[in-house]
């Protein structure tokens, strides 16, 4: 037999067949090595599931309409095509507009969004009873429930009040018979034809005027004078369908300008009349912020309300760390002339500081461990050594030297961090499976690297606890064994 | 031919004279035993004797190399190849086989042999025992293996500290037999012991009083009785 295979062979039985104390070391070498692979794991890994984490308390991004431009649904979509679909947790659509509830003589601000995409970037979101999914629902913030005394299943009647945009009709002489109305529309050669109606009491057209200046004066300009053409439309009601009218030869393109102006200044009346609209509440929001003072509603909802599909803002929720989010923001910003982008700085902010606090968090938690491990192990090695005094000094008196004394209680504890590092690995990789999985909500996958490193680590950490136990050892005098004890 | 010399050789413990002005010699293949009342520096002269102690004062001449004044390290290279040591108390390793013992000790001194390690089990009569674990041997097993680890490596000089202290009649008359066979293979021996029956089957038996040589006794009988 050579010496090294004798070397293990004592080194080996040493541990298997004394067990007792040194499974107590071999236990605090493997509870340390599994809390170190444990946190390890967690900790590379931590900066994705803090991204996930981090997304669930709220929008990372906003993304506002340029000056001047507007921003619907379709603008988004396409400034939304800037970030991976991966990356993109969620993107919500909000429209603000303030409603009254006559009933209550109260009025409140109403938000139009996609519910869906709530869920995804606002899931802090506590909602009683449920979403709205069907046409006619809102959610009602906790704050106005409680004001206005509505539950969920409860009905509320709203109504919007239009403000009227400059330019176009005036509402209040549009909202009763016998108002005129006013409308535009594009004629020949991208000219504008203005064209006002007087209705009478029943809502028919009285007469009609027309102002088409830009039009080529022989032709399209010839509507504005021509009594016949201008006649056939009174007694008509708006909106006018294809057929209904003659256009005037020599100027089709003026004419069916004049139709679609008198449509329009119609449509514009009719958006700005107060609707009154019925709906029931499926929800009631609890979010602890300004949230809880609006109701929410569908964005079909607020649209056929308000007969528009504008947007005011959108909340995006990105993950991504703090660089990447701002090149995302930039890259949005300079994809669409209708949108820019901006970040939440509070968000995206909190987000690296608190994986700073993390990372210290984690390097003292682990010097903590490994100096409680060393202690441990070094105690324990100690106990190992006194109780094993008698056989140190045989061995001694057999003839072992000192170094023969260090290479066997180093290889004992090299030994002994081989079997904790390889527990510890797998222990360690259960370990964070289960906080991340509980307090994460995530499962993680194994690193392949974790066993080598879980083991030199240990095997580092074994070796330097039998330091001062070897020393002891190796002090012990060969001589006891001659003394009776 | 003298392979072990004590030339005025004091061990002193603050005021306590352990040994006092002790001279001695042995020959080569010579068996000697020692005796003396609890106390008297037996095992002292044993631990000077044996390389794990240096004496106060004095000369301690082993195969003529004077180790009174050796470094620890020289003194265990020398205990290593040229004595072997057999306990009162037994001391093996106790998470080892019998045939593991016997092994360590041929770990340290040169290679590990199975076999080697074996027939010396064999020659104390334990060969069947080989694998069992000290605690599994009874206290004569257990000293007759410590006698196999002693003679392994082939020393010159035995040396054993109250051999058969713990052992009952018919283990004691087997380590004694071991102990003749090895004498007159050539090894020497000096043997410790309270038990005159022991110190009897010696050639010579020196009597230790308070650290002092109080007299030597040359065995008439010895070769008689073993064959009567
Ligand atoms: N390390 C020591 N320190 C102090 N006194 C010791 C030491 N070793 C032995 N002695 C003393 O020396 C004397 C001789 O001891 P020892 O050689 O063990 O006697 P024996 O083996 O003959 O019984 C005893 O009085 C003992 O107490
Ligand atoms: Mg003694």
């Amino acid at each position: 037999m050579s010496k090294k295979r004798m070397f293990l062979r004592m080194i080996t039985a040493s541990l298997l067949r004394r067990r007792s104390r040194m499974l107590i070391a071999l236990l605090s070498i493997g509870i340390g090595a599994t809390i170190l692979a444990g946190l390890v794991t967690i900790y590379v890994d931590v900066p994705r599931q803090m991204g996930a984490q981090f997304r669930s308390y709220g929008a990372n991004m906003v993304l506002l309409p340029e000056e001047g431009r507007e921003l619907n649904s379709e603008t988004l979509r396409e400034a939304l095509g800037a970030v991976p679909e991966t990356e993109l947790v969620g993107a919500a659509p909000y429209r603000y507009i303030r409603l009254d509830m006559t009933s209550r003589q109260q009025s409140f601000t109403a938000a139009g969004t996609d519910f869906g995409e709530i869920t995804k970037t606002s899931p802090y979101f506590s909602v009683e009873g449920r979403y709205p999914e069907n046409p006619r629902e809102v959610l009602v913030g906790r704050e106005i429930a409680e004001t206005i005394g509505v539950k969920v299943g409860s009905d509320m009647e709203l109504t919007w009040q239009p403000t009227v945009l400059a330019g176009e009709s005036t509402p209040e002489e549009s909202r009763v018979p016998g108002a005129l109305l006013s409308g535009s529309a594009e004629g020949f050669g991208t000219g504008i034809v203005y064209v006002t109606a007087q209705l009478d009491e029943n809502g028919a057209i009285a007469s009609v005027t027309v102002n088409a200046e830009t039009q080529t004066p022989e032709y399209g300009g010839l509507v504005a004078e021509d009594e016949a053409y201008l006649a056939q439309f009174t007694g008509k009601t708006l909106p006018l369908a294809p057929g209904d009218t003659d256009a005037l030869t020599g100027a089709t393109v003026t004419s069916e300008a004049v139709v679609n102006a008198l449509n329009s200044a119609r449509k514009a009346s009719e958006d700005a009349k107060p609707k009154t609209l019925s709906f029931s509440v499926s929800g009631i929001l609890t979010t602890g912020g300004e949230e809880e003072g609006y109701v929410f509603m569908s964005l079909a909802d607020m649209e056929n309300m308000t007969g528009s599909d504008h947007l005011d803002v959108a909340e995006l929720s990105v993950s991504a760390g703090a660089e990447q989010l701002e090149a995302y923001a930039e890259k949005i910003t300079a994809a669409s002339d209708a949108v820019r982008a901006r970040l939440v700085k509070r968000v995206a902010k909190s987000e690296a500081s608190v994986l700073e606090k993390l990372t210290a968090l984690v390097f003292l938690v682990t010097l903590v461990v490994l100096l409680l491990t060393m202690i441990c192990v070094s105690t324990t090695m100690m106990a190992v050594v006194s109780e094993r005094r008698r056989e140190i000094g045989l061995r001694k008196a057999l003839g072992a030297s000192d170094q023969s004394i260090r290479a066997e209680f180093l290889g004992e504890g090299l030994f002994l961090g081989l079997l904790g590092g390889v527990m510890g690995a797998i222990l360690g990789f259960v370990f964070a499976q289960v906080v991340s999985v509980n307090v994460f909500g995530s499962s993680i996958t194994f690193q392949p690297l974790l066993l080598p490193a879980a083991v030199i680590v240990s095997m580092a950490i074994a070796a330097l606890s039998c330091l001062a136990p070897i020393r002891r050892a190796v002090s012990i005098d060969p001589a006891i064994v001659l003394k009776g004890e | 031919m003298s392979l072990l010399e004590l030339k005025n050789v004091s061990k002193i413990y603050g005021d306590l004279k352990a040994l006092d002005n002790v001279s001695l010699h042995v020959d080569q293949g010579e068996w000697v035993a020692i005796m003396g009342p609890s106390g008297s520096g037996k095992s002292t002269m044993m631990n000077i004797i044996g390389c794990m102690d240096k004496p106060t004062m004095g000369e301690v001449l082993l195969d003529g190399v004077d180790i009174s004044k050796e470094s620890s390290k020289k003194l265990t290279d020398i205990r290593r190849d040229k004595i072997g040591l057999i306990f009162q108390q037994f001391h093996m390793v106790n998470y080892l086989t019998a045939v593991e013992n016997i092994m360590v000790s041929q770990y340290y001194h040169s290679m590990p042999d199975e076999k080697e390690a074996l027939e010396a089990l064999e020659r104390v009569g334990l060969r069947e025992r080989a694998r069992h674990l000290p605690s599994q041997l009874s206290g004569g097993e257990q000293q007759r293996v410590c006698v196999a680890r002693a003679l392994i490596n082939h020393p010159e000089l035995i040396l054993a500290d109250e051999p058969t202290g713990n052992l009952d009649e018919a283990n004691e008359n087997i380590v004694l037999d071991l102990f003749a066979q090895l004498h007159k293979e050539g090894t020497t021996l000096i043997v410790v012991t309270h038990d005159p029956e022991v110190a009897d089957a010696a050639q010579r038996t020196i009597v230790l009083e308070h650290g002092k040589v109080a007299r030597e006794v040359i065995n008439e009988n010895f070769g008689k009785e073993t064959k009567a």
